[in-house]
């Protein structure tokens, strides 16, 4: 697959060492559609953040709401982000589990415009199990959202958000995500779920 | 708090990061992921997780197999394949396991491997599945494109229907032995049968059922008359086997199956209490006079015996014991394929005689054995009046909820401890025959305590009353100590039990609650190691017949089987293997061979 071709060519080149620097060899000018810079990642202008927005680490989590341990996974996530209080959090919708995924993303996103993102997340990532839109919905309702309301400011900027998803997309194939959740704290990637401890120690790591 | 993030900022963080433009991406060697990952387990690449290969059948289709790397899994509604104009190929696939994790819902995984049969279809087509690591990350769907088969001409729509199994036509046990023998063979033959099995589970209850009748004869009770009682027991037995064969012929069905009825159960487990209770004294059992009349013209004294003989052989055979054998099978389809009814009616009488020749031979020596006045006798009748209560209760057990049973076996031993004498004071001189009664009284009351405490506990095994209790520590233990059946329980639900799996061989196994045979063969056959090395990877489907029904008939009919136990073994095709089917008594060697051969 030419995800996992372009990355063992990457790593090829650079040895065995634990802590891989790729930096040289990307790219910063954005001329070629496959350069890709820390930028890119984990301050992509459209992407709503969460935490603190002026902090000094941000916390990239490339996620589906129907993702068993992304879901699993939040609490933590969101009580380690709390708790350090100088952490942004950017939570990058790559909605790989079918439609209902996508769907929930879309909404989710229309409430970037609403001021409501923050609630709309929480209560997608609460929800238990696969979704269906009578799931979306009632999990959206119980928390006070209009659904129709989040679907029309959706739609207003759809090109926005659609461009947003599929570059999350095309970013994790790039950075050779196999899946989610995916983690970046800082510049380091970190695979599967992480608890409190383990993000604990991640942000404290990227702060050096 | 959430808002995007603003372009000053943004301008800040280039500047930060642009000296250390760091991509530190996770490395396909173990020692650098570790170093990397909190959990510890870097994901693997997708192809490395779930491993395709696909084989070509003649008839179009393709049977698709993953292999899953071990703490991996496929979503079952993940699986699916598209032609190159977007539409979907059937997919057959079996059922996964259930994850029934809070964060999961109920979706269906396949750990291990994972199967699909795809419809035919022209042209090339993409194949998508989709999984987890699990407790890791979940991957995007992953898509293969298969090229187009040659010659593969059948249209998308035309899945698979599906299709009916397919049994295998052998020559029965009674056209062989005819051909080499005649009549008389087949005869001798099932005799001879019968007398293989009159040491098996099935007759066993009649060995106490028989003495505790000739116990009752008391004083009278000599050689000749303990072989003509038996002789009446076990002719009265051999009749039931013969209408068997009547019944079958007349109505298609096995009459043990349709006499498994509650009312029937009950029936003679209230002939059992009614022994018992005149076996205590408390009235003397007497059956109408014209029965005994006619019936115990060969016997003197008391009336009723020879009838009370015959009703006991007959339901023994019927209702007691009911088990089905590969000679009662033979015959039973034999008259069902033939209509020969003598023949096969004669040949079920031959079998019960068989059983019933051992039985004669203990009845004739044992009334030489048994006490005829005294205070032995009255201890013998006693003794016997509880095996009757015994066998009653073992009778409603097919019925009652375990814990009521565990607890009548509680209240049975307990009193035969007592009426042994656990709790009365032995005189300082008593022999040492009066002191091992005793030793036995008390222990029946010991036995019958534990199982009391058994039976509060919710627990039903009178082997095991705890079992309740070690249900919580030893689970795991007890699952894999077994073969994990897929019960159904009428035809139906057999074929689709059957289609759930498909190209994937298939064990059927014929069960009842009821089944004497049964209980040996999941105590000895099913935990058996090499058993479940033979048995793994096959579709195994209990069909189960404990409440006898129209649909419980239908599903014997599609299997050609008479009752339980009987084992088909059906191939990738749903062909019955020939020569691989079990019914009866086996061992875990027949299982093991016949399994082999459709693997």
């Amino acid at each position: 697959m030419s995800i996992i071709t372009r990355r063992n060519l990457l790593i090829s080149g650079l040895g065995t060492s634990t802590a891989i620097v790729l930096g040289a060899t990307l790219v910063p000018t954005a001329g070629r559609a496959q350069d890709l810079t820390v930028e890119d990642v984990l301050f992509d202008p459209d992407n709503p953040v969460l935490g603190n927005p002026d902090g000094d680490v941000t916390i990239v989590e490339f996620f589906d709401y129907q993702c068993p341990y992304c879901k699993a996974n939040h609490p933590d996530l969101t009580k380690a982000v709390a708790e350090d209080g100088n952490v942004r959090l950017v939570m990058k919708d790559w909605p790989i589990l079918g439609a209902p995924s996508i769907r929930a993303s879309q909404l989710a996103l229309g409430a970037v415009d609403t001021g409501t993102y923050e609630t709309a997340v929480e209560a997608l990532m609460a929800t238990e199990g696969r979704l269906s839109d009578a799931v979306i919905k009632s999990a959206l309702e119980k928390v006070g959202l209009d659904i129709p309301e989040l679907d029309a400011a959706y739609r207003a900027n759809r090109s926005k958000w659609d461009g947003l998803m599929s570059r999350n997309g095309a970013q994790a194939a790039q950075l050779g995500l196999r899946g989610t959740p995916a983690f970046i704290v800082g510049t380091s990637i970190y695979p599967g779920s992480m608890n409190r401890t383990e993000l604990r120690d991640a942000i404290a790591k990227s702060r050096g | 708090m959430s808002r995007a993030t603003e372009p000053f900022r943004r301008a800040v963080r280039s500047i930060v990061t642009a000296m250390t433009v760091l991509f530190i991406v996770m490395s396909a060697w173990p020692a650098t992921a570790q170093l990397l990952t909190g959990s510890g387990n870097a994901p693997l690449p997708a192809s490395d997780a779930f491993q395709i290969s696909v084989a070509d059948q003649d008839d179009g289709t393709r049977i698709l197999s993953w292999d899953i790397a071990d703490g991996y899994y496929l979503y079952r509604d993940k699986l699916a394949a598209d032609t190159a104009d977007g539409i979907a190929v059937p997919l057959q696939t079996g059922p996964g396991k259930e994850m029934d994790d809070l964060t999961f819902g109920a979706v269906e995984v396949y750990f291990d491997t994972a199967r699909a049969v795809m419809g035919a279809v022209n042209g090339p087509v993409t194949v998508t599945w989709q999984g987890c690591q699990d407790g890791g990350i979940c991957y995007p769907p992953v898509k293969q494109t298969l090229t187009a088969l040659d010659g593969a001409t059948s249209p998308v729509s035309a899945a698979p229907a599906a299709e009916k199994i397919v049994l295998a036509q052998e020559q029965g046990l009674i056209d062989s032995l005819r051909a080499r023998g005649g009549t008389l063979l087949v005869l001798a033959g099932f005799l001879g049968f019968g007398l293989l099995l009159a040491f098996t589970p099935c007759v066993f209850p009649m060995f106490p059922i028989l003495a505790g009748l000739l116990s009752r004869q008391g004083d009278t009770l000599t050689a000749r008359r303990g072989a003509a009682l038996s002789g009446v027991y076990v002719l009265a037995m051999a009749s039931a086997f013969g209408l068997l064969g009547i019944a079958a012929a007349w109505s298609g069905q096995n009459l043990q199956m349709v006499l498994q009825s509650p009312a029937a159960i009950y029936g003679v487990a209230a002939i059992f209490v009614a022994l018992a209770l005149s076996m205590f004294g408390l009235f003397e059992l007497q059956l109408p006079q014209a029965w005994t009349r006619r019936l115990s013209s060969a016997g003197s004294g008391r009336r009723g015996t020879f009838g009370g003989a015959a009703v006991l052989g007959f339901t023994s055979a019927l209702i007691v014991g009911p088990c089905v054998t590969a000679p009662l099978a033979g015959a039973l389809l034999y008259i069902a394929g033939t209509g020969d009814l003598m023949l096969g009616a004669g040949a079920l009488f031959a079998l019960g005689l068989g059983q019933g020749i051992p039985l004669l031979i203990a009845g004739t020596l044992g009334a030489r054995v048994l006490p005829r006045a005294g205070a032995w006798m009255d201890g013998v009748k006693r003794l016997f009046g509880f095996v009757f209560l015994g066998m009653a209760i073992w009778l409603i057990g097919r019925l009652v909820p375990g814990p009521a049973i565990l607890a009548l076996w509680a209240g049975l031993l307990v009193s035969a401890g007592i009426f042994s004498g656990a709790m009365d004071l032995l005189p300082g001189d008593a022999g040492s025959a009066r002191r091992g009664i005793k030793s036995v009284g008390v222990l029946s009351l010991i036995a019958g305590a534990i199982m009391a405490v058994g039976a509060a506990l919710g627990g039903s095994d009178p082997l095991r009353p705890f079992a309740t209790l070690q249900g919580v520590a030893g689970k795991a233990g007890a699952t894999t100590g077994t073969v994990e059946f897929d019960t159904v329980i009428n035809a139906s639900a057999l074929d689709a039990a059957i289609s759930a799996k498909p190209g994937v061989p298939a064990m059927i196994y014929v069960t009842a609650d009821w089944c004497v045979t049964c209980r040996v063969i999941e105590r000895n056959v099913w935990p058996d190691a090499g058993v479940q090395a033979a048995l793994s990877g096959l579709n195994v489907i209990a069909a189960d017949v404990s409440d006898f029904d129209a649909e419980g008939q239908e599903m014997l009919e599609r299997l050609g089987a008479v009752g339980p136990p009987t084992m088909v073994f059906l191939d990738r095709n749903r062909t019955e293997a020939p020569g691989t089917r079990i019914v009866g008594d086996t061992g875990a060697d027949a299982v093991q061979k016949s399994a082999e051969v459709i693997r």
